[in-house]
């Protein structure tokens, strides 16, 4: 029948079928008045043999349902009258769900604000970073050229503009005292790429964006309010940065937060300076507006035959120069997508445990309810019908669970977004519409996982049929489903169990490592300075090893260095180079990381030195190398390195040959997790205006900040020194995400454990409930109480074991996963495995001793004689 | 001792009222009396299956229904057979037949 015409097939009305009903009970009530009872009596008998007339009507149900919206109501109806007949199940369920699909949401609501989503600007799916390679050298990428931006954006036909931007640290001295500002510096058409226009105020003019043109400046909403105090009169106002002023022209809105989120200012730099016409200058992170309709790939071949017209015109210069594109978005996210995902992994695990715990409830339900089930079948209700009710059951706990699961993600999306602060784009993360939706979709998912097996079993006819009658005397069967249930539980938490051991046996394995370098007592911090400044690289690294020196005479300080990387930190810059006087094979590449650090670095490091003399501070272009252990036993295994010159690959920055001027020890610059690699240290202070200082102290680092800020600002007045932190906390930071990944992969794992606990627990009991009577029979034949505790034990015991190796062999294989996360610990590693069964040993006889000590309590006179 | 409907043959009760009602227009409960009358009280039907049975046999338009006057008096909902009921009442008593017939044949042979 379809579903259309059943709409017309309405129900008798109430009343119609009340008067149908009442018609009987009189005639019975006359019956029993002729065979002698009192008028009262006969109605009551009558009543009685008649049986619950709102039970009948409810039947009618199945014959006049399919009324999809009535059946739905009615099914809606039924489901409530039983939550409040058991309200302890059905909370129990509805606090699990809540709990499951809480974290699911919450983490998804990450998910979709880092990973799903476009960047927040106007179709931000068009944005592109653009890069300057060297497809035949292995060279890390570079910034790009102004004049060569500019190029790329007059010659190319796929983007609608083509911007750039670099950020320095400068100082703003209109006020008493000089403040730290962040400036970015822009190419023309910044706020064209992004599509946004200032909140108050203008954009760049024309004028302003060449050269000789006015000054101007845009800031930030922050500055504005901490400032201005959010005077719309700011406009027009001048701010006094590194010496000369700016007119405020414009406030960026305060969603605004690119190149990161602590630019204050932006000004322009005119295209057409006489100083951004160098080829070899690279200043630029470029960004791009892609047109519309135009894909990747696309703008890749546009940019790569824009790039060897370039090359042809300069061939100097530009022959060997490529244009890279990533999505903006995908260099902004891509470096926490694994983690994002694999924490979405384990709250899914999470939820399926929950799941299967929910199914193991029912199911013990179910057959409890066998009774109702077989009166219903008999009436003539079609399955169909009986699952649709049973289903609605279901679902409306897991509707329950998810509207409650969505406060619990909201709480849980606050803590996230405190806990991982570091990650990009966390200020996205919203529950709004989407994360609401997609709850709802997690509890029609767990309505299907949860509800058809305990639904199809349920109702199933023949084993309805037959336990109408003999569900008190059989003998009950041995719950395969509900045990194997319990073992999938066990095994899904131990996977994430192990995943979450083998994360913090690698935070273990790291805390032992020995980095090759010095890392305690050593301040860092940054000094503001102009890009401009590297105009004159003499001044410049006189001005640095100046402030070095004088750094280094205070009291409590030992020592002082530069470094263009902190050491430890995750960072690569790595390069090719040649060894132009060893006997070796041109063919083969000589890739190395290089590093630009003051010559007092490895004593203030205390970096090993082996052989040869500690280098000295280059001059003008040219640097002394030194380089590590790993690249001499590499690259010069049979000569003695000190003495050789090492040349970068097409001497791209027109260094020259740099003599080794010593060999040292392995230390592990680019992060405490990675093997050092060959490193060639270039020793100069002052590769870029604002290295990384680093001050060995005395006494604990942080306690010097002060003294040393007070210094700074005597012998740099003009100059704001910022972001003091020790090395050791540098390092910590730098581990920040992996370590809240472990935490919280730790905390599902936990949970899950938990879960599984009440799963076995629960299955547990009910075994010992439904088997009451067998015992009952075997105690009364002599068998011994422990071998009946013994007997129960075991069978958890048992179900656990197998959970567990079927766990281990999921754990390893989705350690594929994990690979790239662990450190020192194989993802098969014995001492995890061994510790995750012992725990899961210890929490299984925990959760099941109480109802197998039950079970051997059964008094079997009592039980025998209550059947 | 009394037989109660779970233990009917499913789809007997319907043929057991389709008969009924082809001798007349009858309420329900004249068809609940009728029933144990006839079986000379061998065949109780629950009232909780009888009313959702011919609401069912209505629906599928073996029964029509119409409101009368009952012998008290009461307005009272009285079924009738419908052409389409009595041919399916039909085939269901040859039915009937034959099976019966066929069970009591092997009761006697494998006496």
């Amino acid at each position: 029948m379809s579903w259309r015409k059943s709409h017309f097939a309405r129900a008798p009305r109430e009343d119609q079928l009340d008067s149908e009903l009442r018609l009987h009970i009189e005639g019975l009530t006359a019956e029993n008045i002729a065979a002698g009872m009192s008028p009262e009596e006969a109605r009551r008998q009558a009543m009685l043999a008649f049986g619950g007339r709102e039970q009948i009507k409810e039947d009618l149900r199945d014959v006049y349902r399919i009324g999809i919206l009535e059946t739905t109501l009615a099914n809606l109806r039924s489901a409530f009258r039983f939550f409040r007949k058991s309200p302890s199940f059905s909370l129990a369920i509805v606090f699990t769900l809540a709990l499951g699909i809480g974290a699911n949401s919450a983490v998804f609501s990450a998910i979709d604000a880092i990973l799903l989503r476009p960047l927040p600007f106007p179709n931000g799916d068009q944005l592109m970073q653009l890069e300057e390679t060297y497809p035949q050298i292995a060279m890390p990428s570079t910034f790009v050229a102004p004049v060569r931006l500019e190029e790329w954006n007059r010659m190319n036909s796929t983007f609608q503009a083509i911007s750039g931007y670099y950020v320095e640290n400068g100082s703003e001295t209109s006020g008493a005292l000089p403040e730290r500002i962040t400036r970015a510096w822009v190419a023309p058409r910044f706020l064209q790429v992004w599509g946004i226009s200032p909140a108050l105020g203008r954009d760049f003019s024309s004028a302003e964006s060449s050269f000789g043109g006015p000054l101007a400046i845009l800031i930030s909403d922050r500055l504005w309010r901490r400032r201005f105090g959010a005077d719309p009169n700011a406009i027009g106002r001048t701010l006094r940065v590194d010496g000369a002023s700016f007119p405020i022209i414009g406030i960026l809105p305060a969603s605004f937060f690119f190149a990161d989120r602590d630019v204050d200012v932006w000004a322009v730099v005119p295209a057409n300076a006489p100083y951004t016409q160098n080829r070899a200058a690279t200043w630029y992170a470029a960004i791009g507006r892609l047109k519309p309709g135009v894909t990747l790939n696309d703008a890749r071949a546009n940019l790569a035959a824009v790039q060897s017209q370039l090359g042809a015109a300069y061939p100097e210069t530009d022959a060997r120069l490529a244009v890279g594109i990533l999505p903006l978005k995908e260099i902004t996210v891509s470096g926490s997508r694994k983690s994002l995902w694999i924490l979405y992994g384990a709250v899914s695990v999470l939820l399926l445990i929950a799941c299967t715990n929910i199914v193991t409830l029912l199911l013990a339900r179910a057959s409890r309810r066998q009774q109702e089930i077989a009166v219903r079948f008999s009436l003539g209700a079609p399955r169909f019908a009986l699952v649709a009710q049973l289903v609605t059951e279901v679902f409306v706990l897991a509707l329950a669970g998810a509207v409650l699961g969505l406060f619990f993600a909201k709480a849980a999306s606050g803590i996230f977004r405190a806990l991982a602060a570091d990650l990009p784009r966390v200020d996205e993360i919203h529950l709004d519409s989407r994360i609401v939706l997609y709850s709802l979709f997690s509890s029609v998912v767990v309505t299907l996982l949860c509800g058809i097996i305990p639904t199809l079993r349920g109702t199933r006819r023949n084993l309805a049929a037959s336990l109408s009658h003999n569900s008190r005397t059989q003998v009950s069967g041995r719950h395969f489903l509900q045990w194997l249930l319990v073992g999938v539980q066990v095994a899904l938490a131990v996977t994430l169990l192990a995943g979450a051991g083998l994360l913090f046996r690698s935070f273990q394995a790291l805390g032992r490592v020995s980095p090759g370098f010095d890392s305690s007592h050593i301040l860092t911090f940054h000094l503001s300075a102009s890009w401009a400044e590297t105009a004159d690289p003499k001044v410049l690294s006189k001005r640095i090893a100046h402030t070095v020196d004088s750094l280094a005479a205070l009291p409590g300080v030992e020592s002082v260095a530069t470094a263009g990387n902190l050491p430890g930190v995750p960072a690569k810059f790595q390069t090719e180079v040649q060894l132009p006087d060893a006997p070796f094979d041109p063919t083969q590449k000589i890739v190395t990381e290089s590093r630009f650090v003051s010559p007092t670095y490895f004593a203030t490091m205390r970096i090993l030195l082996f052989e040869g003399e500690p280098c000295r501070e280059g001059s003008g272009s040219t640097f002394q190398a030194v380089v590590n252990r790993t690249f001499a036993n590499t690259y010069l295994p049979s000569s003695p390195a000190v003495g050789h010159h090492v040349l970068l690959a097409g001497d791209l920055f027109k260094m020259g040959a740099s003599p080794i001027t010593a060999i040292v020890g392995d230390a592990r610059e680019t992060g405490i997790n990675h093997q050092p690699v060959p490193t060639i240290y270039f020793c100069s202070s002052a590769p870029v205006p604002d290295p990384n200082y680093l001050v060995r102290t005395r006494a604990e680092p942080m306690a010097m900040a002060e003294t040393i800020r007070r210094h700074l600002h005597e012998i740099e007045p003009a100059r704001s020194a910022f972001n003091f932190l020790s090395l050791d906390d540098h390092l910590s930071n730098a581990f920040a995400e992996n370590r809240l990944r472990t935490i919280l992969l730790a905390f599902f794992a936990s949970t899950a454990i938990a879960l599984a606990g009440v799963g076995l627990y629960g299955t547990l009991s009910y075994s010992v409930t439904t088997r009451r009577r067998e015992v009952a029979l075997r105690l009364a034949l002599g068998a011994d109480r422990n071998r009946i505790v013994q007997h129960f034990l075991l069978r958890a015991l048992s179900v656990c074991a197998a959970g567990c190796v079927a766990g281990f062999l999921l754990a390893i294989a989705s350690s594929r996963l994990l690979a790239t996360m662990l450190y020192g610990v194989s993802p098969s590693d014995a001492t995890t495995f061994a510790a995750v069964f012992a725990a899961v040993l210890i929490f299984a006889i925990l959760a099941s001793l109480a109802p197998a000590i039950r079970a051997a309590q059964v008094e079997p006179m009592q039980v025998l004689r209550e059947e | 001792m009394p037989i109660e409907k779970s233990d009917l043959l499913q789809g007997t009760l319907d043929m057991l009222i389709l008969k009924i009602v082809a001798l007349g227009p009858i309420h329900g409960y004249g068809i609940s009396l009728r029933i144990r009358q006839i079986s000379r009280e061998v065949l109780q039907v629950q009232q909780g299956s009888l009313y959702p049975a011919l609401h069912r046999l209505e629906k599928r338009g073996w029964l029509a229904a119409d409101w009368g006057e009952s012998e008290s008096g009461r307005q009272a909902k009285f079924y009738k057979l419908s052409v389409k009921g009595r041919k399916h009442l039909l085939s269901e008593e040859s039915n009937w037949r034959r099976l019966s017939g066929a069970v009591g044949q092997i009761l006697q042979t494998a006496e």
